[in-house]
């Protein structure tokens, strides 16, 4: 009941009602983009939430990532390119579906799957939070390190991409994190006598280089995406008769949402995947998959809106992020001086309750903002590449410029947008990288604090418990990546000297 | 040597430098058990190592792929890059040489001049046809964005020289 009461005095005391649907409406119209990432979407969104009162830029950035995972299924049913990776699969039935002139079905089958899916990914979000950052309230010292290593070991075994690159990505993040002045004794780090550096480098600069100016330079190599053409689609809603037939996909979208939601690295996308083959396993009509299923949109679009709610659970509960988009959250918790975790339930209720308060908005408004905006989310789509990417740069230096008024911010970026873009050339991952630098200083002042209690005795991570076994976690992740990477090449050498093919 | 194992060597370099830049962080007497360079050292320490696996599992499957067949051209293509990612490189190069190029020019002609520079100059880069559309595009596009952030959000965007360049006339 209290924490109703805060939802309630959130969203009629603060703008949170207008920032859970600017959020969605910004949302919708970034995923709508190919090539704009959920994550990116909110990035862009960062620095215009510096100036906002902590519970509206939580709730605006919390409602971007609801809209995005809806906007991506746009360009996917209409012209076969999702604009988010979680979209991929609803392309596959939704061109089907656009192709015999039933696309307006299915845009209004993903937009109400993806209202009820992010609904009860809210649900258990508020079910599943408050208790597992209980849990957390055990930790010592030692056991936050414990839990920022396991964190970055999870996100770097499960990330794409080779195990050893996705830890060198993380331990390149904690080197980022180090430049500034030390925590604990106010000494300077790699700063060379430069005052803008005497701060560190803000994480923000990184995350909106990495993810949003490095795909801006990817963008300038790639050629224009296919154009849908000005011809106007309609959103059809389904019937009842539909409804009760979308009830099982939904379920099975819904439950794998849930599961993958709360796994670190995992992600709306994969879930996304999981949900069509589930579907298709359990549906009566399995032939249709493929060839314009309802229920094969149906799943995916549940699923990765139930991801857009639980993915915060470890996020909010631990203060360790498990996607890009939920990275992009916990910098803008951090922004507004706020620490993930129990103390957060302690001393800001408020926001919490405020947060869980406007994603109710927002997945409420989705149903309308969703209707009414397809129209111009059309128009956006087709609009030339080239303008659009122009006033993306334009916003990015805009939007960081209005943070510290420094143009030695903007030159971070470009240097920032120049590593991710090396990074995707070169098969890193991004997400250990961003995680390192966010749990740069949660890790580092853990473990000398937990040495300054011993006197410097290494004994205390292995004498308490749960760092002990927090630690033996992350072995163990990293252990069973390697040996997955190890026998899946040693599979693919074996498969290649049978076949005499050549290797990829 | 593969792509990777080059890509260790780079990475086994950055870490021994990264590590005598950590061993010259001053020693402090607030210091702990852990100095300030204790982290970066350990980081240091990491990286190279993770470089030499990196190093040594690239050879290791080039080692394991060697027992196949004769590698067609198909497998060198993938290591190595064709001219279209070397096209594909250029045009990001490009794209962030516009941006210096934005931050060279702002503190002198301010925020709307060089912004609407930018706008142009970036849809022309990505393909736009030079013309009076693509301008008035750039034109409100910077319009647009002073409004926004000027004006709505009330952020002190550069002025460049233009304010002590009146000064001087009136003056």
């Amino acid at each position: 009941m209290e924490g109703l009461s805060y939802a309630w005095q959130a969203l009629t005391t603060t703008p949170a009602v207008f920032a859970a649907m600017g959020g969605v409406v910004w949302g919708i119209l970034g995923g709508a983009l190919p090539g704009i990432s959920p994550s990116i979407t909110m990035a862009l969104l960062l620095p215009f939430t510096y100036t906002m009162d902590p519970t509206t830029a939580i709730v605006m950035l919390a409602s971007t990532y609801v809209g995005a995972e809806y906007g991506g299924s746009i360009p996917a049913i209409l012209i076969r390119t999702p604009g988010t990776n979680a979209a991929a699969a609803t392309a596959i039935d939704g061109y089907e579906m656009q192709k015999q002139g039933r696309g307006g079905e299915a845009l209004g089958i993903s937009l109400v799957s993806g209202v009820i899916g992010g609904l009860i990914g809210l649900f258990f979000l508020v079910v599943l939070t408050k208790p597992l950052a209980q849990v957390a309230l055990l930790f010592t010292p030692p056991a936050y390190f414990a839990l920022g290593i396991l964190g970055l070991s999870v996100i770097a075994s499960l990330s794409s991409g080779s195990l050893i690159k996705g830890l060198m990505a993380g331990v390149i993040g904690l080197m980022i994190a180090t430049v500034g002045t030390d925590p604990i004794s106010g000494v300077g780090r790699f700063t060379y006598g430069s005052p803008e550096l005497l701060g560190g480098i803000p994480f923000i600069l990184v995350m909106v280089g990495v993810f949003a100016v490095s795909e801006l330079l990817v963008q300038a190599g790639m050629p224009d995406w296919v154009k849908g053409g000005e011809a106007q689609t309609r959103i059809k809603l389904p019937s009842f008769a539909m409804l009760k037939r979308l009830r099982k996909p939904q379920l099975i979208g819904s439950a794998i949402g849930l599961f993958e939601g709360c796994m670190p690295g995992a992600g709306g996308s994969i879930a996304a995947f999981m949900s069509y083959n589930e579907a298709r396993r359990w549906s009566k009509h399995p032939e249709e998959f493929g060839k314009g299923s309802p229920e094969a949109i149906a799943a995916p679009e549940t699923a990765n809106n139930t991801v857009a709610g639980t993915a915060l659970v470890p996020m909010l509960s631990f203060g360790i992020p498990g996607s890009n988009s939920t990275a992009i959250l916990l910098g803008g918790l951090l922004i507004h001086g706020l620490q993930p975790g129990p103390l957060l339930f302690e001393k800001h209720p408020d926001v919490i309750y405020g947060l869980f308060g406007g994603l109710f908005v927002a997945n409420t408004s989705l149903f309308f903002i969703g209707m009414l905006i397809l129209t111009p989310a059309i128009w956006l789509v087709n609009r030339p590449k080239p303008y659009l990417m122009a006033a993306i740069y334009a916003l990015i230096f805009s939007g960081i410029y209005s943070i510290d008024h420094s143009l030695f911010d903007l030159y971070l970026v470009l240097i920032a947008g120049a590593i991710g873009y090396v990074m995707r050339l070169f098969g890193f991952p991004f997400l250990p990288l961003v995680l390192g630098l966010v749990l740069g200083y949660l890790i580092e002042a853990n473990y000398r604090r937990s040495l300054l209690l011993t006197g410097g005795d290494h004994i205390v991570f292995i004498q308490d418990p749960v760092a002990l076994g927090l630690l033996i976690t992350a072995l163990v992740f990293v252990a069973g990546s390697a040996w997955r990477d190890i026998r899946s090449a040693g599979r693919k050498a074996a498969a290649d000297k049978t076949d005499g093919s050549a290797p990829a | 040597m593969t792509r990777d194992a080059w890509i260790g060597v780079v990475f086994l370099a950055f870490a021994v430098i990264y590590w005598i830049a950590a061993d010259g962080i001053r020693i402090s007497p607030l210091d702990g058990p852990v100095t300030a360079a204790g982290l970066p050292k350990s980081l240091a320490y990491a990286l190279g190592g993770l470089a030499v696996l990196l190093i040594l599992r690239s050879l290791a499957l080039k080692r394991m792929m060697a027992g196949t067949q004769a590698r067609p051209a198909a497998a060198a293509a993938a290591e190595e890059a064709g001219p279209s990612d070397s096209h594909a490189h250029l045009r990001a190069l490009g794209m962030l040489a516009l941006g210096v190029g934005y931050l060279l020019v702002v503190p002198f002609l301010g925020y709307i001049l060089s912004i609407v520079g930018l706008l142009l100059a970036a849809s022309l880069y990505i393909g736009a046809r030079f013309g009076v559309k693509t301008a008035a595009i750039a034109g409100l596009g910077g319009v647009f964005f002073y409004l926004l952030f000027v004006q709505f959000l009330h952020i002190p965007l550069p002025p460049g020289l233009w304010p002590d360049l009146l000064r001087s006339l009136q003056g």
